[in-house]
């Protein structure tokens, strides 16, 4: 082999070894070829947990991007998102940190957003929402079985009894022994009592095998509707004799709600006290007459020598007597 | 004692070419022919070993690790399994030793035979140090080559590797999630990691060899148990030194 031959096949030996290395460097890198392409989104989340440069963006499990820088800001951590072209991210997306697997691998999760809203520029920044990571769960599920280890040893105590005190087991126990007679003599008369209902016996007991019971409740549930539907039909009645009375019509009507009739009521109640005023005064005939003696003791007279009139008519025949009345009279 | 002696020589020899074959760096230009075939030997020849073992390696290291990992439902992650022990430790552990075994072996013998032979004391007495003539153009070559090697070598191991997780029915991994899961768990620094000691240890393989060899005394007899002991003391010398270089770079 000559020397040039020797030097092309090391050339393209170094240049092909170069270029793999190149290639390498690329791929594990960053994950392509090309760097920067697409857009970058600022995702700050109060904890990254497991997210770490590399790793992907998915949208509706579709992987749109990767993380390709994480970096504290201040009071919280921030993911720097490289979106690949074309993708639109809504501006109301939120995005999430997921756990992809148990062993500690995460992506970030974007939604849809709302429909309709503008895409987020280059260098935009993405609302988070924090989520609850393995730890958090774990760190639960621990507090909850503490918990449940405290309420099950409550239960074993009030079962067992606790510090010299009986457990439920043993106060049930006791209060069983101690009312055991009287158990027996309440579940004998409850024995009794369902044979006499069985039976027939007693007022409960007709009244659940007596059909003639059963009839007349019946009947008497019948005229309780009937006299329910009389009692509706003298309300109805009832209601409309209140209408026309509120409407002014008819007797009452009138005097209930009439203007001019409570006016003549009022005149005449007014006329009646003036007239009982003036016979109390003893003013006019009907006044004289129940206030004035006078007049009394002269129908008296008049009477008395009307009497003795009659007297004489009845002495001297009736031809006299109109000279009798004119003389007794006059 | 006698033994610890023969290292410390052995160590101060190599030592001490190391820095003679720096002193003469600068004539490398001119030495551009040498330079070549040194790279066509150490480099290009060794390709095709350096490609079939790689292949092969990656190969049994996927189905041996899927077959364990489909146990226990992670045999998701053999690409990232297979890439990173390639990348990190068996790329470069694997072509070192294969140029310590057909390299390191060749340049011993090359050399010893020019040391029994008188060669090397012709080159004296012409005012050619051994060194510049012979060792400083091989630990050119093998400062560039090396890292290409050790690239072909992880690149051919992941591929054997994708190649078993699809075929074998015990495993039956598609090569997209093979390497996903590969780049998902792996940077450039872990390759970057294994290039760096491939090429500390190719430099460390040739200076043993060359020292090794130019350090040869007697007659032919002597030639063959250099070569043994040259490739002793490489594969000795990549395996301390490679727990001492992963600890550096971790």
């Amino acid at each position: 082999m000559n020397t040039a031959q020797q030097t092309a096949r090391v050339g393209l030996f170094f240049l092909l070894g170069v270029a793999l290395i190149w290639v390498t460097f690329e791929t594990l890198s960053d994950g392509k070829i090309f760097k920067d392409n697409g857009y970058t989104l600022v995702a700050g989340f109060e904890n990254l947990k497991e997210l770490k440069q590399g790793d992907e963006v998915r949208m509706a499990g579709v992987k749109i991007g990767s993380v390709e820088k994480t970096r504290l800001a201040g009071r919280r951590a921030e993911a720097i998102l490289r979106v690949e072209p074309g993708i639109k991210i809504a501006s109301d997306a939120t995005a999430t940190i997921v756990m992809a697997g148990l062993i500690g691998t995460n992506y970030i999760s974007v939604d849809l957003g709302t429909p309709g809203s503008p895409a987020l520029a280059d260098g935009a920044e993405l609302h988070t929402k924090v989520t609850a990571d393995i730890n958090t769960i774990m760190s639960e599920i621990g507090n909850l079985g503490q918990k449940l280890e405290g309420a099950l040893a409550s239960i074993t105590d009030s079962m067992k009894g606790k510090d010299g005190e009986p457990g439920l087991f043993q106060k049930i126990d006791k209060l069983v022994s101690a009312n055991t007679e009287s158990t027996t003599v309440t579940l004998s008369n409850l024995r009794d009592i369902t044979t006499k209902l069985k039976d027939g016996e007693g007022t409960l007991g007709k009244l659940i095998n007596d059909p003639k019971l059963h009839d007349d409740l019946l009947a008497t549930v019948a005229e309780i509707k009937s006299a329910a539907a009389d009692a509706k039909i003298f309300v109805t009645e009832t209601q409309g004799i209140l209408a026309q009375v509120k409407s002014g019509k008819g007797a009452l009507g009138t005097l209930l709600y009439d203007e001019e009739s409570a006016a003549n009521i009022k005149a005449t109640v007014k006329n009646f006290h003036d007239v009982s005023d003036k016979i109390a005064r003893g003013e006019g005939t009907l006044g004289k007459l129940l206030n004035d003696d006078a007049l009394y003791i002269g129908v008296q007279n008049t009477l008395k020598k009307a009497d003795r009139a009659i007297d004489g008519l009845g002495d001297s025949g009736p031809i006299t007597a109109v000279g009798v009345v004119a003389k007794s009279l006059f | 004692m006698k033994q610890l002696n023969t290292i410390l020589l052995g160590f101060g020899g190599a030592v001490q070419l190391l820095l003679q074959s720096c002193k003469y760096l600068g004539t490398l230009p001119r030495q551009r022919a040498r330079f070549i075939e040194q790279c066509y030997l150490i480099g290009y020849t060794t390709l095709p070993i350096v490609a079939i073992l790689s292949f092969f390696m990656g190969s049994v290291l996927a189905l041996q690790s899927g077959y364990s990992m489909q146990n226990f439902g992670a045999k998701q992650f053999i690409g990232s399994l297979v890439g990173l022990s390639f990348a990190r430790e068996l790329g470069p552990v694997i072509v070192a030793i294969l140029v310590a075994g057909r390299v390191g072996s060749a340049i011993t013998a090359e050399l010893a035979s020019m040391k029994v032979y008188q060669e090397v004391d012709a080159l004296v007495t012409m005012n050619i140090p051994p060194a510049r003539m012979l060792v400083m153009p091989r630990l050119a070559a093998i400062v560039v080559m090396m890292p290409i090697l050790a690239i072909i070598g992880d690149l051919v191991g992941w591929f054997g590797g994708a190649l078993v997780s699809k075929y074998v029915d015990a495993i039956a991994i598609d090569p997209e999630a093979y390497f996903s899961a590969l780049r998902r768990y792996m940077k450039f620094k872990d390759v970057a990691t294994g290039l760096v000691k491939a090429e500390i240890f190719g430099f460390v393989v040739v200076l043993i060899c060359c020292s090794i060899g130019l350090n040869t005394r007697g007659g032919p007899r002597e030639i063959g148990a250099s070569v043994t002991r040259a490739v002793v003391a490489s594969l000795i010398s990549i395996l301390v030194l490679d727990y001492f270089v992963t600890k550096a770079l971790m």
